[in-house]
């Protein structure tokens, strides 16, 4: 085995792919998300929804990702991955701070995301907002599919980023208050939920303050069904037809003893 | 020697690929004749009814055009036609529909029935059967006894009388729910049984409502309002439900 | 040889398209279907078209393709009754089409025909593809279950069977394409032909006979016994 990276399955898939052969359709998350920095902290919001092609997968689904007791993260793109890596940075900053005993940094869980998104050359496509607050005070991240990041003030992602930033471009100041803040992070996120087809449902927020974090699940709820049928159809008892019946007493089965086989674990 | 062909069934000059430029060097994203702009029409023909239903959402890609677009398309009073698909072609074929009825009303003194609009859609779909209009169409209407009369078309002008019928983003959802509750016998069962909505108006009503909404739920391509329109021999009566928005 | 008919039995689904006709001593029996991806847009498409009280015609690949054309040689054959005065031949009006399909070879029309009648002749029977194709037979089926059906055809027919015997197994080697083959289903459609037309004889949904043929699910053939 030669050092450096591999990319053999990638080009496989490339070429089956130019073959014709479909991949697997994978469950993204058309997604706004955005984060603010204000006075205190940190702010992040998401919407809820998660799509698969043009079907909504999950109408409630969790954008806003744990990554240790000080710093959260918000996910866009392919749901596995932006899962699965923030849960790998998860847990090695848990082993970390076992370590150490100090408080995760925010540069750390950036650094460690950016070099893992890099090493795979964008094929794990997550791009997220990370934020957070340690003894430097609050940060505010964005990481792209491919490794780069920015520290901004504020910043949004995923297909709803361009309406979300419209709201922040028009309303964002220095030093705002947290309730400032957090309602122009639900606004920003509202607008990709309402403009962008890909958003949708709630508005999740978190809001990160030192020693202290508000995870706001479902800030705001914002429509239900618009109609309840009247006259719902109500199914008899016989609509399913039944060919053959055939009852199997589970009492009457007779345990057999015998000497136990050890698992397989090879 | 063979005639030509007696139809002009034409292609565009060009709809290849457009990055086969000469020196190979340079490309640029494939030019598209076609949009897809979403959207669900739905129709259920009863004994003395018929209803026609559309999404008035118009989208491209992930982006929202216009909340408030109309996809149903009156004819003449009792006749109208339901399009989702690509906007642009829909126009086209609702221009011509137009054009035609109304050379039709000339000639004839009266408006065309829906059987005569039917057959109209399906021969002018298939003229363009090799260049075809990017449009699933329902045309909807009484016939001459004033029961519902619902026929449904494949882009390329095949097309056939239903009891009730469902075309665009929505149809996958809402389809099936429609065969489940609306279920009737096929119209090519001996001897022939009733293949047409068995439903009272307002229970029709209330399913067609609840499958927007259903849809509206899952589907990202049907939302913000749906138009509802219930042909009976007394007249058209609209109706305007909102739906989710987001 | 004074009953002569034809029949046609037919699969309803719009997708890959599957049809069958039988010329039998007394009668000649026909099928057909047609579909559209993995979606069956129609249970209940037509797929024996009616193109005048003695001429049908079945329908397997492009569902516009064959309804269109088949109208249009329905147009045809009007035209040339009036030109000479009588009807026209199935020879003579399966030609007419697969000249029509030969203008248009190449350009991706899909159409697998069957094009069945009665005329001064007796019953005629031609199968007429997009390729332009045409072929006189006895029994054709055409499309995605065709050989599923051809396998009870072939089994069961002889020149000089029943009308009845006739009709049954027509329905039979629908159902049975049906049953084999993923995208057929819906109705089995059986018309009969003689002298004075065609007169349309079954139309049966699949699934009642499915259990019209094999009431106890024990007895199917592919039953295989209980993991229980």
């Amino acid at each position: 085995m030669t050092a450096g990276f591999q990319f053999d399955l990638c080009k496989r898939n490339q070429l089956l792919e130019s073959k014709g052969v479909k991949g697997v359709s994978v469950t993204k998350t058309g997604t706004t998300i955005a984060g603010l920095v204000f006075k205190d902290g940190v702010v992040l919001g998401a919407d809820t929804r998660s799509t698969s092609g043009s079907t909504v997968a999950d109408k409630n689904c969790e954008k806003i990702h744990f990554i240790a007791p000080n710093i959260y993260c918000c996910g866009a793109g392919t749901a596995a991955d932006t899962e699965n890596v923030t849960g790998m940075i998860s847990s090695s900053l848990d082993l970390h701070r076992y370590a150490t005993g100090r408080e995760s940094r925010v540069v750390t869980a950036m650094t460690m995301l950016k070099s893992h998104l890099f090493r795979y050359q964008g094929h794990v496509s997550a791009a997220l907002v990370l934020g957070g607050v340690d003894f430097r005070g609050p940060h505010l991240f964005t990481v792209y599919p491919h490794g780069s990041t920015d520290s901004l003030p504020f910043c949004t992602m995923g297909s709803g980023s361009l309406n979300a930033m419209a709201v922040f471009e028009s309303g964002y100041k220095d030093n705002l208050t947290r309730e400032e803040a957090v309602e122009l992070v639900a606004n920003a996120i509202k607008a990709g939920i309402y403009n962008d087809l890909g958003s949708g449902s709630n508005v999740d927020i978190c809001v990160i303050t030192k020693g202290h974090v508000d995870y706001l699940r479902n800030h705001e709820y914002l429509q239900g069904k618009t109609y309840q049928r009247r006259q719902p159809v109500v199914y008899q008892k016989g609509t399913t037809a039944i060919t053959k019946e055939s009852l199997v007493s589970l009492s009457d089965l007779t345990i057999q003893d015998g000497d136990a086989t050890a698992m397989d674990t090879s | 020697m063979l005639a030509p062909p007696p139809f002009r069934l034409h292609t565009p000059a060009s709809v290849g690929p457009a990055n086969a430029s000469s020196d190979n060097t340079r490309s640029r994203p494939a030019w598209s004749p076609y949009d897809d702009n979403g959207g669900t029409c739905v129709a259920v023909a009863g004994s003395d009814y018929c209803i026609v239903a559309a999404s008035t959402r118009l989208s491209t890609g992930f982006s929202i055009l216009t909340r408030d677009c109309s996809k149903l398309f009156k004819i003449s009073e009792q006749v109208y036609i339901a399009s989702a698909g690509f906007q642009g072609d829909v126009r086209a074929l609702q221009k011509m529909l137009q054009t035609r009825n109304v050379m039709y009303e000339h000639i004839h003194r009266k408006p065309m029935s829906a059987s005569a609009l039917a057959q109209l859609l399906g021969n002018n779909l298939y003229y363009k059967r090799f260049f075809p209009y990017f449009t699933w169409n329902l045309c909807v209407g009484l016939d001459p006894e004033g029961k519902g009369s619902v026929y449904t078309y494949d882009p390329v002008g095949s097309f056939e009388r239903v009891g009730f019928s469902c075309q665009g983003s929505g149809k996958d959802l809402i389809q099936p729910v429609l065969d489940n509750q609306l279920k009737a016998a096929s119209p090519l069962v001996v001897p022939a049984k009733d293949w047409m909505s068995a439903l009272p108006l307002e229970q029709a009503q209330d399913l067609v409502r609840d499958a927007f909404v259903s849809a509206g739920e899952r589907d990202i391509y049907t939302g913000d309002s749906v138009e509802i329109l219930t042909i009976t021999k007394d007249g058209v009566n609209k109706e305007i439900l909102d739906l989710k928005k987001d | 040889m004074s009953r002569y008919a034809l029949a046609f039995v037919n699969i309803n689904m719009l997708g890959p398209a599957s049809s069958l006709c039988l010329l039998f001593k007394t009668w000649t029996a026909l099928s057909a279907r047609a579909s559209m991806g993995t979606y069956i847009s129609s249970q209940t498409v037509k797929k024996v078209i009616e193109i005048n009280p003695y001429l049908l015609g079945t329908m397997a690949g492009g569902a516009a393709d064959c309804q269109f054309w088949l109208r249009n040689l329905g147009m045809q054959c009007r035209l040339y009754e009036l030109k000479n005065g009588h009807r026209i031949t199935v020879k003579a009006a399966s030609k007419l089409l697969a000249n029509t399909l030969f203008g248009y070879k190449g350009m991706g029309l899909s159409m697998g025909t069957m094009i069945a009648g009665w005329d001064v002749g007796g019953p005629g029977l031609y199968y007429v593809d997009s390729d332009a194709q045409r072929t006189k037979g006895q029994i054709f089926s055409v499309g995605s279950g065709s050989l599923y059906a051809y396998g009870i055809l072939d089994d069961g027919y002889n020149f000089d069977m029943e009308v009845e015997d006739a009709i049954e197994l027509g329905q039979r080697s629908i159902y049975h394409a049906t049953y084999r083959d993923a995208v057929s289903g819906g109705t089995v459609s059986v018309y009969h032909v003689t002298k004075d037309g065609w007169k349309k004889v079954r139309g049966a949904d699949v699934g009642d006979l499915h259990y019209k043929y094999y009431p106890d699910a024990d007895q199917h053939p592919t039953y295989g016994a209980s993991p229980l």
